[in-house]
Formats: C-alpha cells, sequence, structure tokens
C-alpha cells in the first residue's frame, strides 16, 4: 500500500515542474535545456536556509528570489541569443550550477550531500506527501489550463510558430518569455520545497544530466505545449521509471538501463512526430 | 502632412548595398504600388518599414513621428499592418484564435474601442465568408482563404497603414478578385496602402500611384497610366528595347 502512496507523491511532486516546463519547452517552443538548473538552484536555496534559519517562510522566499532571478536571466538569454546557440547556453547554465553545487563544499557539502532536511510539521508520512503534492499538482494542472487557454498562451504560441508574423501584430516578445519563464521557475520552486523533504535528503546526483532526459521525454511523449497530455505521459512515465525498481537488476546496471530505456522512448517518440515537433520556419 | 515619409532609406548587409537612398512619401487614403524586378528590394523595404530590419541610413516617419529606431511590435502597435508573402496566419491555431490573438495585440485603449472582441472575431470571419469554420485550424485553408482572412484580420484590428507583400501570390485565379475586393475595401475604409505586385494590369486597376524600385533604388514614380508607358520600365524588365 505504501508503494502505491509512494508512487503518487513521486507523481504529483514531479507535475508541476513539468507542467510548467512545458509552457517554455511545448508550447514555447523554445529551447530551454536547464530546467534542472532551475530545480538544482531552488532546492538548495530552499534546503540551506530552511536548516541555517530554521524558518521555511525564509526559505520560501529565498527559494522565490533566486528562481526569479535565475529565470529573468534565462528570459534574457533566450531573447538575446539564437535558439541554437541558446539551447547548448541552457545546457551549459545548468552544468555550470551543478559544477558550483558540486565545489563549494562549505555551503553544499559538495557530493556529499545534504542530509536531514526538515520537513513542514504536516508531511509526516508518505500518505501526507502524497496528498499534499496532490493538491499542489491540481492547483497547476488549473493554473496551466487558464493560462494556456488565455491570451498570453496564444501569443506564446503564435511566436512560437512564427517569430516576426507575431511580432508584426505587435505582441511584445520579451513580455512573453519573462513571464514564460518566471511560470516554469515557479513550477520547479514548488517541487523544490516537496521532494528534498520527502527523501529528507538533497543530493546532486538527483540532478543530473539523465533528469534532463526524463523531462523532454514527458513533453515530448505527452505532446508539446498540450497541458492534459504532458499530465498524462507525466504519470505515465513516472510509475513506469518507478516500476523499474521490481526489476531484479543490481543498482549498478539499473542507472544506466533507465537511462537507455528513456533514451529509446524519447528517440521513438521524436521520430513519430518529427513534423510536429518543431515547425519549420517560414521565410516570409 | 503624409502619413508615412520615408527619407533616404539605405541598407548594407556585408557590403552588399541592398537599398539605396529610398525616398518617397505616402499620402492618407492612398493606394501605393511598389513594383521591381526579383531581388530588387521590395520585400527588404517593408522589413525596415515594419522594424525587422534597421535601415543604415535615413529616417521613416509615420504620422509626424519618427519611428526609425521603434521595435517591430511598437510600430505594429502605432497602425502599420503587415501581410507578409507567405501568409502570416498561424496555421496551428485555429481562425478565432488567428483573429482574437491580433485583437489581443493592440494596446489596451483600442481593444476598448472595438467593444467586444468576439463579436469582432465574429464579424471577420463573416466578412471573408468563413463563419462556420471558427474552430477549425488555419493550415486546412487556401492560399486565398489565408490573404483573405490576413487581410480581414489586419483591417478589423484597425490598422491604417497596410504593407501587402504580394498579396495575390499563392492564390488561385479564382480568387484573385476577392481579394482585389477586399483590397478595394481597404480604399473605401480609408487605409493607406502600400502593395507590392508583379500583376502590373492589378496594380494599374487598384494603384492611385505607381513606385518602382530597381537594384534598390526608387527609378520611377507616378500614375499607373504613365509607369505602363514609360521606357525605363521595358527597360528594367525586359532589358534595352533594340526597337527606340
Ligand atoms: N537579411 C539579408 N541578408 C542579406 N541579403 C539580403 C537580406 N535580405 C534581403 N537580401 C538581399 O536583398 C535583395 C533584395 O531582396 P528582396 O527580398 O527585398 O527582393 P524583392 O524585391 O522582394 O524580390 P521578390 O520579387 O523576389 O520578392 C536580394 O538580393 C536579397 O538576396
Ligand atoms: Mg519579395
Amino acid at each position: 500500500m505504501d508503494f502505491i502512496w509512494h508512487i503518487i507523491a513521486i507523481t504529483c511532486m514531479t507535475i508541476p515542474h513539468a507542467l510548467a516546463y512545458n509552457l517554455v519547452f511545448g508550447k514555447g517552443k523554445i529551447l530551454h535545456f536547464g530546467p534542472i538548473g532551475v530545480s538544482l538552484v531552488a532546492s538548495y536555496a530552499v534546503v540551506i536556509i530552511a536548516i541555517s534559519t530554521g524558518s521555511f517562510i525564509a526559505a520560501t522566499l529565498v527559494g522565490l528570489i533566486s528562481v526569479v532571478l535565475l529565470s529573468l536571466f534565462l528570459a534574457w538569454l533566450s531573447l538575446r541569443l539564437d535558439q541554437d546557440a541558446f539551447g547548448v547556453m541552457t545546457i551549459a547554465v545548468h552544468l555550470s550550477i551543478l559544477a558550483v553545487i558540486l565545489n563549494w563544499n562549505g555551503l553544499t557539502r559538495g557530493a556529499l550531500g545534504i542530509p536531514g532536511v526538515p520537513r513542514f510539521s504536516f508531511l509526516s508520512s508518505v500518505q501526507s506527501f502524497a496528498i499534499a503534492a496532490a493538491v499542489v499538482s491540481l492547483l497547476f494542472v488549473i493554473a496551466l489550463r487558464l493560462i494556456d487557454r488565455s491570451s498570453f498562451g496564444r501569443q506564446l504560441q503564435a511566436l512560437a510558430e512564427h517569430e516576426w508574423h507575431a511580432k508584426s501584430l505587435g505582441i511584445n516578445r520579451t513580455k512573453v518569455h519573462v513571464i514564460a519563464f518566471l511560470v516554469a521557475g515557479l513550477g520547479a520552486l514548488a517541487t523544490a520545497l516537496l521532494f528534498p523533504q520527502y527523501l529528507a535528503f538533497l543530493h546532486p546526483n538527483d540532478y543530473q544530466y539523465p533528469f534532463l532526459v526524463f523531462f523532454i521525454t514527458i513533453i515530448v511523449a505527452g505532446n508539446p505545449g498540450s497541458v492534459y497530455g504532458v499530465l498524462l505521459s507525466t504519470i505515465l512515465l513516472t510509475v513506469l521509471k518507478e516500476a523499474l525498481r521490481f526489476l531484479p537488476l543490481s543498482s549498478a546496471v539499473m542507472g544506466p538501463v533507465r537511462l537507455i530505456l528513456f533514451g529509446i522512448i524519447m528517440l521513438a517518440v521524436v521520430y513519430w512526430r518529427r513534423d510536429t515537433l518543431f515547425p519549420k520556419q517560414r521565410s516570409i | 502632412m503624409a502619413l508615412l515619409e520615408l527619407k533616404d532609406l539605405s541598407l548594407t548587409i556585408d557590403e552588399h548595398k541592398i537599398l539605396q537612398g529610398i525616398s518617397f512619401d505616402v499620402e492618407e487614403g492612398q493606394i501605393i504600388g511598389l513594383i521591381g524586378p526579383n531581388g530588387s528590394g521590395k520585400t527588404t523595404l517593408f522589413n525596415v518599414i515594419s522594424g525587422f530590419l534597421k535601415s543604415s541610413g535615413g529616417s521613416i516617419t509615420l504620422g509626424g513621428e519618427d519611428i526609425s529606431s521603434l521595435s517591430p511590435s511598437l510600430r505594429a502597435k502605432r497602425g502599420i499592418g503587415r501581410v507578409f508573402q507567405n501568409f502570416g496566419i498561424f496555421r496551428d491555431m485555429t481562425l478565432e484564435e488567428n483573429i482574437l490573438v491580433a485583437l489581443e495585440a493592440l494596446p489596451k485603449d483600442q481593444q476598448k474601442e472595438l467593444g467586444d472582441l468576439k463579436e469582432v472575431v465574429a464579424g471577420t470571419l463573416d466578412m471573408v465568408g468563413l463563419s462556420d469554420s471558427g474552430k477549425k485550424k488555419a493550415g486546412s485553408l487556401s492560399g486565398g482563404q489565408m490573404r483573405l482572412l490576413e487581410i480581414a484580420r489586419t483591417l478589423k484590428a484597425g490598422k491604417g497603414l497596410f504593407l501587402l507583400d504580394e498579396p495575390t501570390a499563392g492564390v488561385s485565379p479564382k480568387m484573385t478578385g476577392q481579394v482585389a475586393d477586399i483590397i478595394k475595401e481597404l480604399k473605401r475604409s480609408g487605409k493607406t496602402v502600400l502593395i507590392i505586385e508583379h500583376d502590373l494590369p492589378f496594380i494599374g486597376s487598384i494603384c492611385d500611384e505607381v513606385v518602382v524600385l530597381d537594384v534598390g533604388k526608387v527609378v520611377l514614380q507616378g500614375t499607373p497610366a504613365e509607369v505602363k508607358e514609360s521606357k525605363e520600365l521595358k527597360e528594367i524588365y525586359f532589358g534595352a528595347d533594340p526597337t527606340t
């Protein structure tokens, strides 16, 4: 029974960030490969402040500020750089953040990770985590559906399909990108407030490159931009990921097996969706 | 005062002089045809006017305001409506969304003036005979339908200056007449139109004045009749005429 609650907890903790990231990468078709970098900053900010001050309010506030700053930086990059350069740059941003965290031992304990992450008082059991995460997920589903159908959603989609055509209508690309990246950042923060608490342990290995592959697979498999599609694929792929634990494999083999499996899933869906995934930018 | 004043516009990309000292005025309510051989810089001039390319020299004045340094979206908000050579319609969005997204990009006070946006959307669809297709993806439209929708959307969004880049390109001969009709409708509503076209009879039938571009320069300007009769036009399109 606990396993079911565990699956629900893990899935619902992934949903806020996955849905919010889908706004930028799926609907906006902005090649943002740095969502795990944002998660890292959010998680470490929240956990370090929670431990050092004992105040969750302070931790959430500092987490919010760092996520907003990083999101603004990413939005600024996305406006300055070409798509492909931006894609490479965001991978670099993720890896740089990881490198800082791994090496700033005094603050982050580096590769050792931070044990004993304090929990909100109402989060004492797996069940309570599952319920709290489900409530947060529900709020994100509702919010992102509303955003999807708002004028902002249409402007983001128009920019994704053809930047010049969108701008010639008077759409302000700067504003749209800033909002999209801020929403994505809030999703990362929501996940960061729950996930390390659930594990009671914050470890940089949970924020490595394979998690980016997992995230992108979720978006691509769920139909980029679709809120319900990505919701469904987050559920299915998280369940699949957790179910793999039941395979009689040693943990040394398990990691690569997972990675290969998700690589294959991603390859298959990208191939299947190759015509619609990224629209050809028509000439003017 | 002219609505649009182009003064000595030039554009050089990689030592390549694409526009060279282009100057002409467009009076409010006029329809001006812009013609010239392939690669003469017509589309580039539109890109400079709408702000996608920054001119290397010269100035653009719209309604008395120098807009040379404004971004494309700010120029759109000042009333420049662009109709693209390859259709500025978003094919993954429905027809309704295509119209709505243009209306929602207007400054707030202009949106208020329009009243209920849903009604404006319905009116726009009705204008181009697509009332039943509002929920369909725009990608399912024919070239002619997309063009009509794009022009109607720009009209309903209240733009004052229209930049039409080859509005009959990609449109079936059957629908060319409808495109001509909607452009005449623009004139009746007092809009100012700059139109790029290869089809000279078409230009002749709707324009007040024609500007001829060749290798990035204005080589001729006059009424359609004057331009049609001129020796220069024949030289540009067919080379020097050996019989004269
Ligand atoms: N961004 C750019 N960089 C370099 N060269 C450009 C650029 N834009 C246009 N050109 C060049 O400028 C010239 C004019 O092109 P433009 O598209 O304006 O011609 P046009 O008059 O619209 O032709 P057509 O009738 O074929 O549409 C061409 O030689 C083109 O290659
Ligand atoms: Mg052209």
